[in-house]
């Protein structure tokens, strides 16, 4: 009876001391894998094709249709026009861009008929200060050059 | 006079060089085996790293929060870190170089890096907070359990060799390392899962156990205090290390390379395996733990010492 | 004996995953009394709900349970389509099986790593997991265009198809994960380690879980053979062949192991459903306005249990009333009985393996 509580004694000190040369074995053959973080920032990664970053905009594209200013689901958006003396011709007089507000869900680029509204691939984004990023006038060229990384 | 002067300044000298050494090799072997960099850009590969860090403890503000114990809380860093310093006296980096070789060697260290138990209690109810407290008790009952298991196989040591002198225990094994011997090498494994509970290391991190307890029983230091139990820890890991080195691998003998290289890469091998078992393996539980120290350990290593003796002496 | 210690793992806390304040009345190191504190995370989703469209909503249902995004898109956009009687194209359904399928592996990967890293196998096995999760997470950007919050599944089908060389992509994807979940196995699950850590703690017994309504993985370790993918079908999923892992004793380790292998089977189902995925437009156009009356209620099996979502409609554009039935607010009912007579560090190892996310507790 005695020899055989040793038995089953000595076949678990047996098992766990294999699980754990078994699990020392996993980590040291990771110590010779390939890393797979880079060194940034001195290496960076590009995004894909179709990364949502911060909304940009091509003034000339656009149709004044106001359906991105309708389905932002946070209200980001804004936008005025006016009509010119001919009745006809149309030209927007703001365009604003809240990006506290915006969750980067990307319906607007969706549902624009012309493609002008869409999100760049931005990613660094942080500024000094809240007024650099709560009135953003999409119509300008220099929007981003306050938010880091916008300048590059 | 003047080269026991030398050599105290010689031993403070080495033990902030190596500090730093080791903090820079902890965080390079974790992200090697995690896949990743680890520090790259202070330096070449991130050799100026600890001198960041070093110098980024010295800035911080000491935060001394409501309620301390004072006496307690301030004077635990020291008890824990002076100790450690203490027992580099009789640590042999080679044939010629030791500070002092006294011959109960083993005795002394082992009966000087029982004082850090001391200060890591003083911190934990110094500090007027309820997780330091569980931490500090729970580091208590902890070193003291696995101090027995350690005396136990240290003793067979120095049984094998007669002396308990450092220098006479590495002669002894100038015909072969102890390591080779079978009793011994239970020795040496009994002796290495006690030296990784005595310097707080996972598996047996419970006092500092980062997830349950936010930081244990150091939770409320900031700044050079903190930087002192960080040092005293490494230190304290390379001197179980060098101990172990010195019985049982043979100290500084080895074929060309001079004493004192031989006795560092083995010492800095050891802390490797130390390292690369921190970054595997899982926490005990508390009670666990105990049980394991008590009901497994102490058995074996007093049924190695019985059956050994009895060889030795027939 | 003695007075009890209050403890307050408080709602910033290491372990607890999330904005969770537990109280905690300890005599000694057991735990005798836990009360569970909610509500650090409430944004108040549901009365939102009321007043945006039912295509304005979907990016708000990507961050009720943030690591399952594709899941919660899925069950609420099914829940528009059973209001409004909307029929979806069969290359969008299989499309939503794929994407749900693989968001399901890498939410599992992610509650694995925490959970080990709660036990204090300190950051390997979780570095481990989110290496594996990043290969997923790319293919999501390359779909989609973002890493955490989809917003891809639209009501009526998708919102773009798949660009050219995800087939492949995702064939290797598979190949690769099944090495991968060796090295789990023999790193983690076999251990002796964390055998004696998650062994018969917090058990959890068939008629308890029962009674508490606890679905997903935490229902089937306790031995209730209950999946709604196979039970109640939705979308395509009748059309794959897979098992349904079932646990033995309803601990700690047994929801672990569960996890694992539901990963395994998950990526079964995608091999199935890339071999055999049709031809056609799966895209639906976001500028169709939904109107309707009535009242529909849809489940679907998240990887934390049942997500339902019980809309009421009035005839407007936006719906009158959202309910949202979450897995982890049922499931972390169950803590104060599990946890009771227990040790601090075993608290912290059931909460971890219950596998809760607080965005979708308190919405």
């Amino acid at each position: 009876m005695f020899f055989i509580y040793l038995k089953s004694w000595i076949i678990r000190i047996y098992m766990g001391a294999y699980s754990i040369l078994k699990g020392f074995k996993v980590t040291f053959k990771n110590i010779f894998r390939k890393s797979v973080t880079l060194n940034y920032p001195i290496d960076k990664k590009p995004m894909s094709s179709r990364y949502r970053g911060m909304v940009d905009l091509e003034p000339p594209k656009c149709v004044i249709c106001y359906q991105c200013i309708k389905i932002c689901p946070t209200a980001a958006l804004d936008m005025g026009h006016k009509v010119l003396e001919d009745n006809k011709t149309k030209n927007i007089t703001k365009f604003v861009y809240n990006a506290e507000l915006c969750c980067f869900c990307g319906l607007c680029e969706e549902i624009c008929p012309t493609d002008a509204i869409y999100l760049n691939k931005m990613y660094e984004v942080s500024y000094f200060q809240h007024k650099d990023v709560i009135n953003i006038d999409l119509m300008s060229k220099e929007k981003y050059k306050n938010v880091d990384g916008g300048a590059s | 006079m003047s080269t026991v002067l030398l050599k105290g300044l010689g031993c403070l000298g080495f033990i902030a060089f190596s500090a730093m050494f080791l903090i820079w090799l902890e965080r390079k072997v974790s992200a090697k085996i995690q896949n990743r960099m680890g520090p790259m850009l202070t330096g070449f590969h991130g050799t100026l790293q600890p001198i960041a860090d070093t110098i980024k403890l010295l800035l911080k503000e000491d935060i001394v929060p409501k309620g301390v114990d004072f006496l307690s809380w301030w004077l635990a860093p020291f008890f824990v870190t002076v100790p450690v310093v203490m027992a580099f006296l009789v640590i042999p980096f080679s044939s010629k170089w030791i500070a002092l070789d006294l011959n109960v060697g083993v005795l002394y260290i082992c009966s000087v890096t029982s004082i850090c138990v001391l200060g890591i209690f003083m911190a934990g109810w110094g500090s007027n907070n309820k997780y330091s407290l569980l931490g500090g008790m729970r580091s208590a009952a902890q070193i003291i359990s696995y101090e027995v298991p350690l005396l136990l196989s240290v003793l067979l040591v120095v049984m094998q060799s007669g002396t308990m002198s450092m220098q006479g225990i590495i002669h002894a094994q100038d015909h072969g390392w102890f390591i080779l011997k079978p009793h011994l090498f239970l020795a040496f494994l009994i002796y290495s899962i006690s030296a990784t509970a005595e310097c707080n290391r996972v598996p047996f991190d419970i006092p500092e156990a980062e997830s349950e307890l936010v930081a244990g029983y150091h939770t409320e230091y900031s700044g050079m205090k903190f930087a002192m139990f960080f040092v005293a820890e490494y230190t304290n890991m390379f001197i179980i290390s060098a101990i172990a080195t010195t019985l049982f691998f043979g100290g500084w003998h080895g074929p060309f390379l001079p004493g004192l290289v031989w006795f560092l890469l083995k010492s800095y091998g050891f802390i490797f395996f130390l390292m690369w078992m921190r970054w595997t393996l899982p926490r005990v539980r508390m009670d666990q733990m105990m049980s394991f120290a008590w009901k497994f350990l102490t058995p074996i290593a007093l049924l190695n010492l019985l059956i050994s003796g009895w060889f030795m002496v027939r | 004996m003695g007075e009890l210690m209050t403890i307050n793992m408080g709602p910033q806390h290491p372990s607890t995953h999330g904005v969770l304040y537990l109280e905690l009345k300890v005599d000694g190191e057991i735990v005798v009394d836990c009360k569970p504190h909610l509500g650090y995370l409430h944004r108040g989703i549901e009365k939102i709900a009321e007043n945006r469209t039912y295509t304005q909503f979907i990016p708000y249902t990507d961050r009720l349970d943030y690591l399952a995004s594709m899941n919660n898109n899925l069950c609420y956009c099914m829940a528009v389509e059973k209001l409004l009687n909307i029929a979806v194209p069969d290359r969008a359904q299989y499309l939503r099986v794929i994407v749900a399928e693989l968001n399901r592996v890498i939410s599992h990967l992610v509650a694995i790593g925490t959970f080990a890293q709660d036990l204090g196998a300190y950051a390997t096995p979780l570095f481990y997991a989110f290496r594996d999760r990043e290969k997923i997470v790319e293919l999501f950007d390359s779909i989609c265009g973002n890493r955490l919050t989809y917003n891809y599944v639209r009501i009526g089908g998708v919102s773009a198809d798949i660009p050219a060389g995800t087939e492949q992509y995702i064939k290797d994807f598979i190949a690769y994960e099944r090495k991968q979940l060796i090295d789990y196995n023999e790193l983690l699950t076999y251990n002796v380690i964390f055998l004696a850590r998650s062994k018969k703690i917090g058990i959890l017994s068939k008629e308890v879980a029962l009674n508490y309504s606890i679905t997903g993985p935490m229902l089937r370790a306790s031995g209730v053979k209950w999946d709604v993918r196979k039970d109640e079908p939705y979308g395509v999923y009748n059309k794959f062949d897979f098992d349904i892992p079932v646990g033995l004793n309803g601990d700690s380790w047994d929801r672990f192991k569960v996890k694992l292998e539901e990963i395994e089977q998950s990526l079964r189902i995608v091999e199935q459903a890339i071999g055999s995925i049709p031809e056609g437009n799966p895209v639906s156009k976001v500028n169709r306005v939904f109107r309707g009356t009535g009242e529909a209620y849809v489940r679907t099996e998240n990887p934390r249990g049942e997500l339902g979502f019980y809309l009421v409609a009035e005839g407007g554009v936006n719906p009158y009333r959202c309910k949202i039935r979450s897995p982890s607010f049922s499931n972390l009912g169950v803590l104060p009985e599990l946890i009771r007579g227990l040790n601090i560090s075993d608290a912290v190892c059931v909460l971890g393996s219950l596998d809760i996310v607080m965005g979708e507790i308190d919405r």
